[in-house]
């Protein structure tokens, strides 16, 4: 289909020089072309805008051997998986699949196209040529938690939630723990948007957390600073994942969960480029330079913020994982035994809360 | 003396229409001149030329001897020339104050003083804080004449306005325009109303086929003759001889009550009627005395559950419009556009909107064929002036398409046929044709009520009459027994 | 001097066919001007939006699929609007005919039953109908504007929806993530176009097409709804009811809806999701109104909207054009069209003033 399609356009061409017809954009010899498709509108901060973070890097590494397109507010479904075809036939050999809704497309494409390889947020699906990735955010969450605790009147913690998938439960549970870590006595309220983007159910979902009479709020993979702006102005400590948000909460920020996926998307175009793309799932921590924290209140006492470093310390070394038992469920059960830790597929699937969160999982 | 208004030549078509061709005019200062003609004749597209509204192919236009071009009627205005539509130009959700605040200039409070004193002085009375979608077609158009008079122009034209008066503000209107007259005002006068014009008007230019066939001094020929020069040949014979045969009672109206959710409208009170087959029985009354509420609560647009009202001896104020007229029902409204007819659908879809059980219809599929056959019948039979079924409805004149709507209606033979002022707008010759396939419809045994405003139609047709005043209706009168003065004063509300 | 529009006494056929043809070009020489101050090359951006949709049998087959549920969708709808009834939630009452149609999937996700299919079509279309009967007796019973009913509906099924696939209708292996099973073989429409993603529902929306000319052209029903529509009080006059014409108006819009959306989990996606429609509902108003609410008109404005879409997406990636880009072109050529329809029924006249002496 792409030679004919190629053969066709190499030989209207001529006619179509007179008119000034460019050529559409194909694989030109040693360029290689990304293409970088995410759901919502890239903005200046959050999710979307780290993954194009990340595509800068590659420019920054790849200069003109390498072209990366970026196709925003691309909707889930049928669209998405048209537009994947489209990149593909237009000759971009190496995605990046921004979403977890992308995943059976892209699937089926990687299928049909082995020489293409593809990275896709957040699913659990793998192929050879097809790697999910995903940020161990929980690592950064336990040390918010721990400031956060630190920083309490109330006793009472809040977070706004987009979905509530493993990603997000493991970070509710990390920070929980983190917290409970400074002060057992620590309870944390969650609220479910059940959307990625959606600023006003956002803003009324941390209102509502305020009006309980939460003093740090978590907001959890919002893309937009709408938890954050209405938190500075409730004059409550807020805290948010993947790109700093400060300017929006200049006095009450109480720093980011960062994630930074440059060196994963190099390491991956090498191999790509290399031809030893081997797709698993790539699972990133502290340890991989993906998950950061930065951006700290100066509210923080001195003594705490040592506690935290070092804590931070033992996560960077892998000394150190939150979910270390003992570990007792919201029904008080027993979820972990003593001196167990989690391994990487229980997380991945964690469906319970840890005691300490009030607000039941939906089920 | 220097002619007030002169045209000299003037013709105007439409594609290949010659709506007027090479007329010739000429309005003396304070003169009161009739034009004359039949639907068609041209006389709307001269009065359009006058008042601005198009402008002529041909020929000069003189005012006061001076050449002008008139390219708007506010230009019109600006020289003195008012006009009064037959079709009026007032705004629905305005008051009447308000519509008229919108051409005349003042303080609404001043105007409304005005309209009032006005309509006391020529009987056109209407409130001014109403809203005109309230008003029925006769207030309307007193509410056109108001407005024109307040501008105090020195030529007024009048589009047929005595059709929707009584006889008594007839005459007190023609004192109006004399009085006007007196005052130096010219009037172009245009009306069907032969004896009208021989009471009122000095000269008469005489239209036919957009050429001028005659001018004349009104009060020196016989109606007949002006007829005969206006529709080209001798006026139709005379209705035939009344018959007295009486039947079964086709409608029965029995103490029917309705109370008018609308503040501006008129609630019905005690209202009982007597309709048999063979007979025709005619409601006479003032536009907006409760005529549009009585029409629809017998053609079911308006439903009252309840046996004040009974067809073919059913008791249908549960009825829709539908059931009513599958039990021979068949009705004519006032409004035909919008109403009686759809403006944006052929005659041959017009057709099928009432007479679709006339076999137009088999198993829910429209059959085209007998669609455009019964359409064709209608154009023929009633002379309907279009260039065939598939013009819209809205491209005919008033005339034609209520000579298309009453033929769709009386074509379907109905047991009881209900007919709201069935000749409006209708040339003379056409209107006595209507009325003289009413009387054969009712020589063949069917039931016909007609609501009109135009007593010498009723009094020529009806085997009774009754009058609708305020709402009420007089006791029944028979119609050889009855004088027109009688029904004047039921009309007025003065009777009994 | 001042420009004046008086209405045509007929709708002129050189302006029917010139306003597409002179509202394409005004957009075209509008968006060179637009692109080239982005920075953007025109060619590449026109080449992409315009043609890249018939240059390869592909792409040419992705603007079928997307035509098919715009078409259906706004062939029920379009009938409505012609009776002065506002369906404006077609995008609810897709939902609503997905999620019914997924309960079949759901619920027996091994069933290879060939009457899976049919039943799911069948759930579908009747859930559509019965989530649109609601603002029909809303609007019959108390008079409710259904423009309003519609709309709210439609949020309430987008809810309804979210419950679903978060709660019990959710893939118990998916890891929480609000989405369904994928549905077995029994429960996909067949392909129609072998080597495309193009199913029988584009089979389904033409022959909705025919039926739809066949109403409103032939049928006695029809006619009263364009009565109703034209002149509501010619329509009280010959007795046709407007109850009748409100059930029948929101009935038919919400089978079509529901149809496509029971069409569109059984066809491109295999599963309910949370992104069951892109906006559809609303898009096949622009359609139906886009196709002058004529069966035929909108045949072809299904097509036209679906290649501008696919164009958009397309030069997403080849041009490297922004969406907002995307959707001011896709604008422009709306905004141009609509006035040059203005000129079918009205002709333009400059109208030189002279003062009376």
């Amino acid at each position: 289909m792409t030679q004919t399609r190629r053969s066709f356009l190499k030989t209207s061409l001529a006619a179509s020089t007179a008119l000034a017809l460019p050529i559409p954009a194909f694989a030109q010899d040693g360029v290689l072309n990304v293409a970088l498709i995410v759901p919502s509108p890239a903005a200046d901060v959050g999710w979307s805008h780290t993954l194009e973070l990340g595509t800068k890097a590659l420019e920054a590494e790849y200069g003109d051997k390498i072209k990366v397109t970026l196709l925003e507010n691309i909707a889930e479904g049928p669209d998405g998986d048209r537009i994947m075809n489209k990149t593909v036939a237009d000759g971009n050999t190496f995605l990046i699949l921004g979403s977890f809704g992308y995943m059976n497309g892209g699937l089926k494409l990687a299928k049909a196209h082995p020489e293409v390889s593809i990275l896709h947020a957040s699913g659990y699906q793998v192929a050879p040529n097809f790697s999910p990735f995903g940020a161990r955010y929980y690592q950064g969450t336990y040390l918010m938690g721990m400031a956060a605790a630190s920083l309490t009147k109330s006793k009472k913690l809040g977070c706004v939630g987009a979905f509530a998938i493993p990603e997000l439960i493991t970070s509710i549970n990390a920070f929980t723990l983190g917290a409970q870590s400074v002060d057992p006595s620590i309870e944390i309220s969650v609220v479910w948007v059940n959307s990625w983007f959606d600023p006003a159910s956002e803003q009324e979902a941390a209102k509502a957390l305020l009006a309980q009479g939460c003093d740090v709020v978590f907001s959890n993979a919002q893309d937009t600073p709408s938890v954050v702006a209405a938190c500075e102005e409730a004059g409550a400590y807020v805290f948010n994942l993947n790109s700093s948000m400060k300017t929006y909460a200049p006095k009450k920020y109480l720093g980011v969960v960062g994630t930074d996926w440059a060196p994963f998307f190099k390491a991956s175009v090498a191999a790509h480029l290399a031809g030893t793309f081997a797709g698993s799932s790539a699972w990133l921590g502290m340890a991989d330079n993906c998950v950061f924290v930065a951006d700290w209140n100066p509210d923080i006492a001195p003594e705490m913020a040592a506690k935290i470093e070092a804590v931070h310390a033992t996560l960077l070394d892998g000394s150190f994982s939150p979910f270390t038992g003992p570990l007792t469920n919201q029904d008080g059960a027993e979820a972990v035994a003593a001196d167990v830790t989690l391994g990487d597929d229980a997380i991945l699937s964690m469906d319970w809360h840890v005691k300490g969160v009030t607000t039941p999982l939906p089920k | 003396m220097t002619a007030l208004l002169s045209l000299q030549g003037v013709s105007k078509r439409y594609g290949a229409v010659k709506a007027n061709s090479g007329i010739d005019l000429v309005v003396d200062p304070g003169s009161i001149h009739a034009i004359l003609g039949e639907n068609g004749a041209g006389k709307s597209t001269l009065m359009k030329l006058i008042y601005g509204v198009e402008s002529p192919d041909a020929g000069s236009i003189l005012w006061k001897g001076q050449p002008v071009t008139l390219a708007s009627p506010a230009d019109a205005r600006r020289l003195g020339i008012g006009m009064v539509f037959q079709h009026f130009s007032l705004f629905e959700t305005l008051s009447v104050v308000q519509n008229i605040a919108l051409i005349v200039p003042g303080r609404q409070a001043d105007l409304a003083r005005r309209i009032r004193a006005l309509g006391a002085e020529f009987g056109l009375e209407v409130d001014p804080e109403a809203m005109v979608h309230a008003l029925s077609v006769g207030e309307r158009q007193r509410v056109e004449i108001i407005r024109c008079l307040l501008l105090e122009p020195e030529l007024l034209i009048l589009d047929e306005p005595t059709s929707v008066l009584p006889p008594q503000s007839v005459a007190r209107l023609f004192d109006t325009l004399r009085a006007l007259q007196a005052r130096g005002m010219a009037i172009l006068f245009i009306s069907h109303k032969l004896e009208e014009i021989k009471e009122l008007c000095d000269t008469a230019t005489i239209l036919r086929g957009g050429q001028v066939t005659g001018r004349v001094t009104p009060r020196d020929h016989s109606a007949k003759d002006l007829a005969t020069l206006m529709i080209g040949r001798a006026m139709p014979p005379p209705l035939p001889a009344t018959p007295q045969a009486q039947g079964e009672v086709r409608l029965e109206l029995s103490g029917l009550d309705y109370i008018n959710d609308d503040p501006f409208g008129v609630s019905l009170r005690d209202v009982s009627l007597r309709l048999h087959s063979g007979e025709i029985v005619g409601i006479a009354g003032i536009s907006g005395n409760g005529q549009q509420e009585l029409a629809a609560l017998i053609s079911g647009e308006v439903m009252r559950p309840g046996d004040a009202i009974r067809m073919m001896g059913r008791a249908v104020g549960g009825l829709d419009a539908a059931h009513r007229r599958r039990l021979g029902f068949a009705f004519v409204p006032e409004e035909r556009l919008g109403r009686g007819a759809v403006p944006d659908m052929s005659l041959a879809d017009n057709a099928l909107l009432t007479a679709h059980s006339a076999g137009l219809v088999q198993r829910g599929f429209i059959r085209r064929g007998p669609e455009r056959a019964y359409t064709a019948a209608i154009i023929a039979a009633y002379d309907v002036r279009t260039p065939g079924p598939e013009a819209e409805a809205a491209a005919l004149s008033g005339g034609n398409l209520q000579k298309f709507i009453m033929g769709r209606e009386m074509m379907l033979a109905p047991k009881l046929l209900l007919a709201s002022q069935p000749t409006w707008g209708v040339d003379i010759g056409a209107a006595t044709d209507i009325r003289q396939r009413l009387v054969a419809m009712r020589n063949e045994g069917a039931a016909i009520l007609v609501i009109s405003e135009e007593l010498e139609e009723l009094f020529q047709i009806c085997d009774r009459l009754h009058v609708l005043h305020k709402g009420h209706l007089s006791p029944s009168l028979q119609t050889a027994a009855t004088s027109v003065e009688q029904v004047g004063s039921y009309m007025i509300g003065a009777g009994a | 001097m001042s420009i004046s529009f008086t209405r045509r006494a007929k709708a002129s056929r050189v302006a029917m066919l010139l306003a597409p043809v002179v509202a394409f070009c005004c957009a075209i020489v509008a968006s060179v001007i637009l692109f080239t101050a982005l920075g953007k090359s025109p060619g590449q951006a026109l080449y992409s939006l315009l043609l890249e949709p018939f240059l390869s049998w592909y792409n040419f087959s992705e603007v079928l699929l997307k035509m098919a549920p715009l078409l259906l969708i706004a062939q029920g709808l379009a009938i409505g609007f012609r009776a002065n009834v506002f369906n404006i939630g077609a995008e609810g009452q897709l939902i609503i005919g997905a999620i019914a149609a997924s309960a079949l999937p759901v619920w027996y996700p091994m069933g290879d039953s060939a009457w899976m299919l049919p039943a799911m079509l069948v759930m579908g279309a009747g859930a559509g109908m019965a989530w649109a009967g609601i603002a029909a007796l809303f609007r019959t019973r108390f008079n409710a504007n259904e423009i309003l009913v519609t709309l709210m509906l439609s949020l309430i099924a987008a809810q309804v929806l979210n419950y679903l696939l978060l709660g019990p209708w959710k893939d118990p292996n998916g890891f929480n993530f609000p989405q369904s099973v994928m549905f077995p073989d029994a429960a996909l429409l067949p392909i129609l176009l072998p080597g495309t993603r193009v199913n029988v529902s584009l089979l389904l929306a033409l022959i909705a097409s025919v039926l739809a000319y066949v109403l409103m052209r032939h049928r006695f029903s029809g006619f009263q709804l364009l009565v109703g529509g034209l002149a509501p009080r010619a329509a009280r006059y010959a007795g046709f009811s407007e109850t009748r014409a409100i059930w029948m108006s929101l009935l038919l819009g919400g089978l079509a809806a529901g149809l496509a959306g029971a069409s569109e989990v059984a066809g491109p996606l295999g599963q309910l999701q949370r992104s069951v429609s892109t906006g559809y509902g609303y898009s096949a108003i622009i359609v139906a109104y886009l196709g002058g609410l004529n069966p035929l008109g909108i045949v072809i404005s299904a097509f036209v909207m679906s290649v501008i879409y696919i164009g958009g997406d397309n030069a997403m990636v080849s041009a490297d054009l922004p969406v907002a880009a995307v959707w001011v072109f896709q604008g422009l050529l709306l905004c141009f069209y609509l006035a040059g329809l203005t000129f079918i029924r009205h002709k333009v006249t400059w109208i030189r003033r002279k003062v009376a002496p």
